[in-house]
């Protein structure tokens, strides 16, 4: 490949990144999610010292392994789709499973952490916070457990010469990178903000 | 296709670097160990999420393939996104005060 066909391709042969109706759902979920977001962070503001005693029974580090295996997970869909691009699907569908793996891990871990914030005594009724924290993790779990399915997609796609639609590969990395970022302001929220 | 799989590569290094930075300012903000609320720390901890939903975006989503349209469509949202999160958090503050 050369640097021009890696470099920014002209105006006129630009294409949307998989299906346009995917895009507007992008947009529709991170609008609600901010709103959430908002609210949150207006009450935290609120009541700093209750939020930062409830937030320091969090472990940073799990966060942050958290964060970078899902991001870890988007590397892989994006590699699925250049593969599949490519024509070589036999290891875009590797990445695709690599996907859902690292998919699975982050699961793990999180169901880990709220094994262990429930074993503290912190849950859904133990203050804002742990409500907040509660409620956008699991709402986020949703969209990953959906993610599941898409990916699935994706691999069912790559299997069959018949079936094979480039686009629908990138609609299904498009959702796939969704609950990625809203996992990264998620973390920051959560985790971070003081 | 060697040289995308290593722009892919750098990618996914930089939002794993700007991630573990996360780690040295939650630690620089504690005062020993104990922690303390910061409006700072909060808007430079929102700012850096901001950048890497832009940076995931334009890579791993190919928003920087697409339509300008999109492009533009994008950037606004994460800037709309960003403003109105620091506005909620420092109006908060304002109320509280």
């Amino acid at each position: 490949m050369t640097v021009a066909e890696v470099s920014t391709p002209p105006c006129r042969t630009r294409q949307v990144p998989g299906q346009p109706d995917m895009w507007f759902f992008v947009l529709f979920e991170s609008l609600i999610f901010t709103s959430y977001f908002c609210v949150y962070l207006y009450y935290r503001a609120q009541h700093e010292a209750a939020y930062l005693a409830a937030q320091s029974q969090l472990t940073l580090w799990l966060g942050v392994v958290e964060t970078i295996v899902l991001l870890t997970s988007s590397w892989s869909i994006a590699r699925c789709v250049e593969q599949s691009r490519n024509g070589r699907y036999d290891v875009a569908r590797r990445d695709a499973f690599l996907t859902a793996g690292f998919g699975v891990i982050f699961l793990i871990l999180k169901v880990v952490e709220w094994v262990r914030q429930i074993h503290l005594g912190n849950t859904f009724s133990s203050g804002d916070f742990f409500q907040y924290y509660f409620f956008l993790t699991a709402i986020h779990l949703v969209h990953l457990l959906i993610g599941f399915v898409v990916v699935g997609v994706a691999i069912h796609q790559l299997s069959s010469p018949r079936r094979r639609s480039q686009e629908l590969v990138e609609t299904c990395a498009t959702y796939w990178h969704t609950v990625d970022f809203l996992w990264v302001l998620i973390f920051a929220l959560l985790y971070v903000v003081r | 296709m060697r040289r995308l799989n290593r722009r892919l590569l750098a990618v996914w290094a930089v939002l794993s670097a700007i991630t573990v930075i996360y780690i040295w300012i939650d630690h620089s903000a504690d005062h020993h160990g104990t922690a303390h609320a910061s409006s700072a720390v909060t808007v430079i901890a929102l700012l850096l999420a901001a950048v890497k939903v832009r940076i995931i975006m334009r890579e791993f989503m190919e928003v920087r393939n697409a339509p300008i349209l999109l492009c533009r469509l994008t950037d606004a949202w994460i800037a709309g996104m960003s403003a109105a999160m620091i506005g909620f958090y420092l109006a908060g503050r304002a109320v509280a005060t």
